[in-house]
């Protein structure tokens, strides 16, 4: 048999293996951003510290750096590899196929992990151990390792939406994948929005230190309110230049949404403008509760919406314009030796390809079409939908009953067909044979009408 | 299944360098990760007795706050030196990595969210622990239950990715009937109680270690650095004992006890038993630790192997992509920039832990601290002049 390398599928009913990833990628950008930004701010910090000799900032650095140490080295340094983890059981071939290109790329921002981490223990724990000059430079080092790690990781991630032009598919090249049309615009993007979170972090912080010092407290508020609005408006601004290099497919989801999202980025935009002026003006005000209220939202109304747009913005490939979110690759990539697999799906069908199908699944008969159907779907539609009623994550029942309203077996069919035609930019491009389409829908209708 | 599928599940991509190298990469840094597993492990268990005598006791008093320290850095550090050998396992045996994050899916979700909490919860321990001299052992104790959870997902990820295509089948599809929920667990006693068993001796091993730096300090008093010397000979002697019946119960389980990695393996812990038990130095005693879990790391990966060439997977005949500007990129930053950067570090907490009470370090007067510093911070600056000129050299390429 000609089997394609696919892995078993790993579905979590209702939410889809997506939301796992959603959940545990909102958490991890929030624990790594703010790291990347502090490590930052403490180079400003300490600078400053050293050269005005001022040992009140130190105070300040340790609290923070303690607050760190849990929010971003525990939460995020565990939600890395937990990204990884989840990735890798909901989307296996996608992952697989990023490690076999950019294995010493991430290898490379282990070693500048180990030293951050290193470096961060010893910054805390250092303070008031040794002197302010050797302080410096050690954070010197630090912020440079932290941004470091930002800049290994953001030619991946950007690969995952596209290289932005052929040279990748020709050459094979890591280079080429890593150094595409938005890795920069992206890094800016992100560099901004770390210095940002550093700020609303730092807010927690200077507001938490009222009680012993309010001198110092207001202004380090003040000094905080400048540095996220600062690194607001530089986010803001590579926002729209990032915009600028997605692919056309991006385009296609964007359209679906630009509408709410520019209206959510414009309410945040506001709000935080509001919110970092206040602590510019009238540092007094912001009290330890309201920044850490403000931690939330910008984590539940910027981050998470932002992480689901990533996605679906990447769809219908979940890396380099090359894998399908449902694991099927989609075209050649001459310089890796990769074929496309639509090819050999169609004429054999999933069925004829899945190495993991039990034998008494293989040929469709009346008696096992639904169970055919159902797992059939599940491979080829549930990474991206959930399959259930009432599902949430881009329900497929929904979809049919309501976006495109059809409801019985014969038409959800010629639907699929439609899809498997490519002419829906979001969805794959993969035409099955005639029984897998069925089956499949068959089983849809039984999802729909029950 | 047919065990040809082992070689189908391969990324069609290619590995980006010989497999061999992989292979020796992964078992250097398993050894490390499991090097901080084990101290952790040690460590945070004897904490939790600690933290019970310390009220009471003078000498418990001093360590204990050391023990939690030592296992609060060590998590840290076992999930950072864990993120190596995942990259490095899954580029040469796909198959077994992604069936069991697969297979195993609701798992790895689960393991990723415990491992937070009992993170959190350690924290919790600490402070707690700080603030009253003394104490926190209950929610010590959850989370130290919790971090042994993880290990045993840990473990049963591993079991999984070396079982053979039949029983996989089997996990997916029961009777025939197809799971997609990602629930399968399975383990090896055997295996899992010799691997955690070594918590013991490296405890021991390390608390020689406390108490040879301890002893050259003059706030710590002599009969101080007898009690630790004694616990960690105890320790030390006790726990490879145990773990060298494990070790020859495992090897006879998979039927590897003549073979010569796993006798030299037994010889080496032969060795750092009698330099546990006699020699004075101590730090010796850990270089030679350190050999034996590259041993034992060994014999983890020529499992594995065995399996797998058993099965008719082909390591070494994956085909190779070469490419060269990442390698270059990686072996450089790490060992130049790696290691400059370590010690730099280590060096200066080295000194600072030698300081006696309250005093500072002015490390502007130590040419060690200041030459390490100074190349430290330029290799940093100049790999980012490196990373942006190569960047732009690209796009300016792929783009014009
Ligand atoms: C690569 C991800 C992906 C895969 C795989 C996928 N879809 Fe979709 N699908 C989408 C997206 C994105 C939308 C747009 C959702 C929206 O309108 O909000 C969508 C929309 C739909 C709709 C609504 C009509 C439309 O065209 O917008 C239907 C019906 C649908 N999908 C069915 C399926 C079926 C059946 C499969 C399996 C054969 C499938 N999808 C596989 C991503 C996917
Ligand atoms: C408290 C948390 C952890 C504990 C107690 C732990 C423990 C272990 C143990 C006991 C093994 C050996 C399993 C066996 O061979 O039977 C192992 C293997 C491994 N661990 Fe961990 N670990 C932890 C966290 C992590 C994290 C966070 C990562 C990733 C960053 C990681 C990566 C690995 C890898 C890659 C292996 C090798 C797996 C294989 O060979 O298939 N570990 N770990």
């Amino acid at each position: 048999m000609d089997y394609l390398g696919l892995f078993p599928v790993f579905y979590v009913p209702d939410v889809g293996s997506a939301w796992l990833m959603g959940l545990t990628g909102t958490i991890h950008i929030m624990a790594s951003h703010t790291s990347v930004g502090a490590a930052m701010l403490f180079a400003f910090l300490a600078h400053k510290a050293y050269k005005e000799d001022r040992d009140d900032l130190y105070d300040y650095m340790k609290r923070y750096g303690m607050f760190l140490l849990i929010f971003s080295y525990v939460i995020g340094s565990i939600t890395g590899p937990g990204i990884w983890y989840t990735a890798t059981a909901a989307s296996p071939r996608g992952i697989s196929a990023l490690i076999h290109n950019f294995v010493w790329v991430w290898a490379t921002e282990w070693v500048f992990f180990i030293y951050e981490v290193i470096a961060v223990f010893a910054l805390v724990y250092f303070i008031g151990k040794i002197d302010k000059k050797t302080h410096l430079k050690l954070t010197y080092t630090f912020a440079l390792a932290s941004v470091g790690t930002l800049a290994l990781i953001i030619g991946i991630i950007s690969f995952m939406m596209w290289p932005g032009n052929d040279a990748f598919y020709n050459t094979g090249s890591a280079s080429d994948a890593f150094f595409g049309l938005n890795t920069f615009p992206h890094m800016f993007l992100r560099i901004g929005f770390m210095v940002m979170m550093s700020g609303v972090i730092g807010l927690i912080i200077s507001s938490a230190m009222k009680r012993e010092n309010v001198e110092l407290s207001n202004e380090l508020t003040r000094k905080m309110g400048y540095v996220g609005l600062i690194g607001g408006f530089v986010a803001l601004f590579f926002f729209m230049w990032y915009i600028s290099t997605l692919p056309a497919n991006a385009d296609a989801v964007l359209g679906l949404t630009l509408d709410s999202i520019i209206f959510n980025r414009i309410i945040l935009a506001i709000m935080f403008s509001l919110y970092f002026f206040l602590a510019i003006l009238k540092p007094q005000w912001i009290g330890k509760y309201l920044a850490v209220i403000m931690m939330f939202v910008i984590g539940i109304v910027g981050v998470w919406p932002g992480e689901k747009l990533r996605e679906s913005m990447r769809k219908p490939y979940v890396a380099g314009q090359y894998i399908y979110s449902n694991q099927i690759i989609s075209r050649d990539v001459p310089g890796k030796g990769v074929k496309s697999e639509v090819e050999v799906v169609a004429a054999k069908g999933l069925l004829g390809v899945d190495p993991w199908v039990p034998e008494r699944l293989r040929t469709i008969t009346p008696e096992n079409k639904l169970e055919v159907g159902e797992y059939l779907t599940k491979r080829a539609c549930s990474n991206c939908h959930s399959l259930e009623k009432g599902g949430k994550y881009r329900s497929m029942i929904a979809l049919f009953t309501d976006k495109v309203q059809m409801t019985d077996a014969a038409s959800i069919k010629s639907y699929m067909q439609v899809i498997g035609t490519g002419s829906i930019p979001y969805m794959p491009k993969i035409a099955l044979p005639d029984e897998e389409y069925d089956a499949m829908a068959e089983w849809i209708a039984t999802q729909i009408n029950n | 299944m047919d065990a040809t599928i082992l070689n189908v599940l391969r990324d069609p991509a290619g590995v980006p360098f010989f497999p061999v190298v992989f292979q020796g990469l992964y078992i250097l840094t398993w050894a490390l990760h499991a090097a901080f597993v084990l101290l952790a492990l040690g460590s945070f268990g004897l904490s939790l007795y600690g933290s019970m005598k310390q009220k009471h006791d003078a000498n418990w008093k001093v360590l204990n706050p050391h023990l939690i320290q030592t296992g609060k850095l060590s998590i840290s550090l076992l999930i950072l030196l864990g993120i190596a050998p995942l990259l490095f396992t899954q580029v040469i045996y796909d198959a077994g990595w992604y069936v069991a994050n697969t297979l195993s899916g609701a798992w790895v979700f689960i393991f990723i969210y415990a491992l937070i909490a009992a993170y959190l919860m350690f924290y919790w321990y600490y402070y707690a622990n700080k603030r009253n001299g003394g104490g926190g052992t209950f929610i010590g104790l959850i989370s130290f239950l919790i971090v042994v959870f993880c290990g045993i997902l840990m473990h049963n990820f591993a079991v999984i990715s070396i079982s053979t295509p039949d029983q996989w089948m089997e996990m997916y599809a029961p009777g025939g009937v197809i799971d997609t929920s990602g629930l399968n667990l399975a383990w090896d006693i055997v295996r899992l109680a010799f691997l955690v068993s070594l918590a013991i001796p490296v405890l021991g091993i390390f608390l020689q270690n406390y108490s040879d730096f301890v002893s050259t300090k003059s706030d710590y008093s002599a009969d101080f650095v007898s009690f630790t010397r004694k616990l960690g000979n105890k320790f030390a002697v006790i726990g490879l004992l145990i773990s060298a019946v494990l070790f020859v119960l495992w090897m006879m389980q998979e039927n590897l006890l003549m073979h010569p990695v796993s006798l030299a393996t037994i010889v080496s812990v032969v060795i750092l038993l009698i330099m546990a038990m006699f020699l004075k130095n101590s730090y010796i005693t850990t270089l030679w630790l350190v050999v034996v879990a590259l041993f034992i790391s060994g014999i983890r990966e020529l499992i594995r192997y065995n399996i797998m060439s058993g099965l008719g997977y082909d390591l070494y005949g994956y085909p190779v992509n070469l490419e060269i500007p990442t390698i270059a990129m990686f072996l450089s930053t790490f060992v130049i920039l790696g290691f400059t950067g370590v010690a730099y570090i280590l060096t200066m907490a080295w000194k600072v832990g030698k300081l006696e009470n309250g005093a500072t370090l002015d490390g502007t007067k130590s040419a060690a601290v200041t030459k390490l510093g100074n190349i430290t911070l330029g290799l940093f600056v100049l790999w980012m002049l490196i990373y942006f000129a190569w960047g732009m050299i690209i796009l300016f390429k792929n783009t014009l």
